[in-house]
């Protein structure tokens, strides 16, 4: 498939086709041979790439179009019917208004604390390396660990949140953080930022390493305090990696979902589902397989704007730079 | 690393002694918070998973009472995590070397073979890095019914080389080409001239020279499908190919709670990442930087 793609794509017109007739008429068989190399070379992963990455993608769409139940042989096309209910579903506007708040919290408090950390190991670097490889080791656990264990964490008996409140004489907020459905989210959403605040800071401390330290010298001759310094200095100097994990951060907010299967199975009620939390469900546990499909269009739709708005974002950055 | 100090040592020359030493204090105070902070966990999860059984019902989170180091052993045999330890191995291993081997040919060619559609066909895999799991998680899974790989390991490897689960070839496409580009041309026109054939332009002078790269991406690929829960939990429902992570998520969502059971499963899967972890130390940071920097 990729070779006729490579090799030989029907399209006359193309300069860069007439350009390698050219060169294969050029009695230069090197270049020839240099086609079928890179035909050969790109095929295997092109192939593999198209059958289960690109036809899934595409008959997601198609599939959102149908009421199949994942079942019969038949898939009944229902136009945008399933797009119609979305719009009058309040368990999907629970999911989104979820999603929201874990993408909000989810990008915030680990940019911020990434940022903190990442600025206080540049600025005294005596054992920084060996912070930055103690905060990078939560980012390599399986999420199906990190779960279990801030399932432990948060454990009404035996948890240890629950008796460090007691210790400190706050019992009255003692409770089974992922039972109560006013903690539940953001209980998982605890577990989700443990997990992820070392990658933030690991790559903003990376992105540190470039900065002139010159100019932050001069800024504190002149008088600027530690956090003016971090403000009007050094943040600017690394606005594009800070854009770039808020983005990474905020993208994969949106699909958001093995966090949620380990913790809280979309629990209690629909306090803790968010939108793919919500397309499984439907999709693997209700049977509505188009409708399921749907929602993950929508996660799709949200998830490539948000991706282009980050890249207008870098570009935007790119030529101010 | 001796200029990045800079900012905190002219501090030095304008504040009184002590009060700089509150703030490298303050400042170390806050590391070491967030070092608890991250620690905590790792420990509760190493001294649960040496437990006795006996004494786990008094308080079964209580750091380091009774320890029992057959309790891993137990949970290697008893827990069945000693079968699951070998699927996660069956599936890790594939997973890696086909994502190395396609993405460094295709990755190869994107780079240093002139050919028209190239930007097309490399734009295409990287629509790939945008596309979540999520979205085409539903239609794959009866694609892989379709296709007859459903339940079986390769419901899992395949996908994971696809990059349907966000680490295979359109991430090592990525890199490599990246690493690719960088590589000087000179070697290349040299073995040319040479007479050598395109084929062995690559297997004898640029593969070489990319090993470096090719490591950046195996841990990068390596640690990520050992930890991978979503695609084993929907492709592979089986008991005999069942990884570390649905093995574990099953195990832990039964009616008896074997905490130490349970805990020493987490210790049996996390352990080989956290050891590759610290011998690669700077290859998997400069994986993890380089993979959301170079872009």
């Amino acid at each position: 498939m990729a070779e006729t793609k490579v090799a030989t794509r029907p399209r006359p017109a193309s300069r860069g086709r007439r350009r390698a007739i050219a060169r294969r008429a050029g009695a230069s068989t090197a270049r020839g041979s240099e086609l079928w190399t890179a035909a050969l070379f790109i095929a295997p992963a092109l192939a593999l790439y198209i059958l289960l990455m690109l036809i899934p993608f595409l008959n997601s769409v198609y599939f959102s179009l149908t009421d199949w139940n994942g079942a019969t042989l038949a898939k009944n096309f229902v136009g945008l019917a399933n797009y119609a209910e979305m719009l009058q579903d309040p368990q999907l506007y629970e999911a989104f208004r979820n999603n929201l708040v874990w993408i909000v919290i989810g990008t915030v408090v680990p940019v911020s604390v990434g940022l903190l950390l990442a600025m206080i190991m540049w600025s005294t670097p005596r054992f920084a390396l060996v912070f930055r490889t103690l905060f990078f080791l939560p980012y390599l656990l399986p999420i199906v660990v990190v779960g279990l264990v801030w399932n432990w964490i948060y454990h009404p008996l035996y948890g240890v949140l629950n008796s460090f409140l007691e210790l400190i004489g706050f019992d009255y907020l003692t409770r089974g953080w992922l039972a109560d459905g006013d903690t539940a989210l953001y209980a998982v959403l605890g577990a989700a930022i443990w997990s992820a605040f070392g990658f933030v800071t690991v790559l903003l401390f990376a992105g540190l390493q470039g900065v002139n330290t010159d100019v932050v010298d001069a800024a504190a001759i002149d008088g600027a305090n530690w956090l003016q310094r971090a403000r009007y200095v050094v943040i600017p100097a690394i606005a594009p990696v800070l854009t770039l994990v808020t983005s990474i951060t905020l993208i994969g907010g949106f699909a958001v979902i093995d966090f949620i299967i380990v913790m809280t199975n979309g629990g209690p009620g629909n306090r803790t589902s968010v939108l793919g939390f919500y397309a499984y469900n439907q999709a693997f546990q209700r049977n509505s397989v188009g409708y399921g499909t749907a929602v993950s269009i929508l996660i799709t739709v949200l998830s490539l704007v948000a991706a282009v708005v980050f890249i207008k974002l870098r570009e935007g950055g790119r030529e101010r730079g | 690393m001796a200029s990045v100090g800079a900012p905190a040592e002219h501090t030095r020359m304008f504040s009184p002694l002590h009060r700089r030493m509150a703030a490298t204090g303050s400042r170390y105070a806050i590391l070491v918070l967030f070092g608890v902070i991250t620690l905590y966990p790792f420990i509760l999860v190493v001294s649960t998973g040496l437990r006795d059984p006996v004494s786990i019902n008094v308080n079964p989170f209580a750091l380091f009472e009774n320890i029992r180091l057959a309790t891993i052993s137990d949970a290697w045999t008893l827990g069945g995590f000693g079968g699951y330890f070998k699927n996660t191995l069956l599936i890790t291993v594939p997973t890696v070397a086909g994502t190395i081997v396609l993405s460094t040919m295709a990755g190869y060619a994107l780079a240093r073979i002139q050919f028209p559609g190239r930007n097309l066909i490399f734009f295409t895999f990287m629509l790939g890095l945008m596309i979540p799991f999520t979205s085409i998680m539903i239609p794959l899974f009866y694609e892989l019914i379709d296709l007859g790989l459903f339940g079986s390991v390769w419901a899992v490897i395949l996908p994971g080389i696809a990059g349907s689960a966000g680490f295979g070839v359109p991430l090592g496409i990525f890199l490599m080409r990246a690493f690719f580009q960088d590589l000087p041309n000179e070697l290349a026109e040299a073995a040319r001239v040479d007479g050598a054939t395109e084929f062995q332009v690559f297997r004898k002078v640029m593969l070489p020279l990319a090993a470096p790269g090719i490591a950046v991406l195996g841990v990068l690929v390596f640690f990520q499908s050992w930890n991978q829960f979503l695609m084993p939990l929907l492709y592979l429902p089986g008991e005999e190919n069942r990884p570390l992570s649905t093995g574990l998520y099953i195990f832990a969502s039964g009616r008896v709670q074997d905490f130490e059971l349970i805990a020493a499963g987490s210790v049996i899967m996390i352990l080989p990442v956290i050891v590759i972890f610290l011998i690669f130390q700077r290859t998997f940071v400069k994986g993890v930087t380089a993979g959301a920097l170079k872009g």
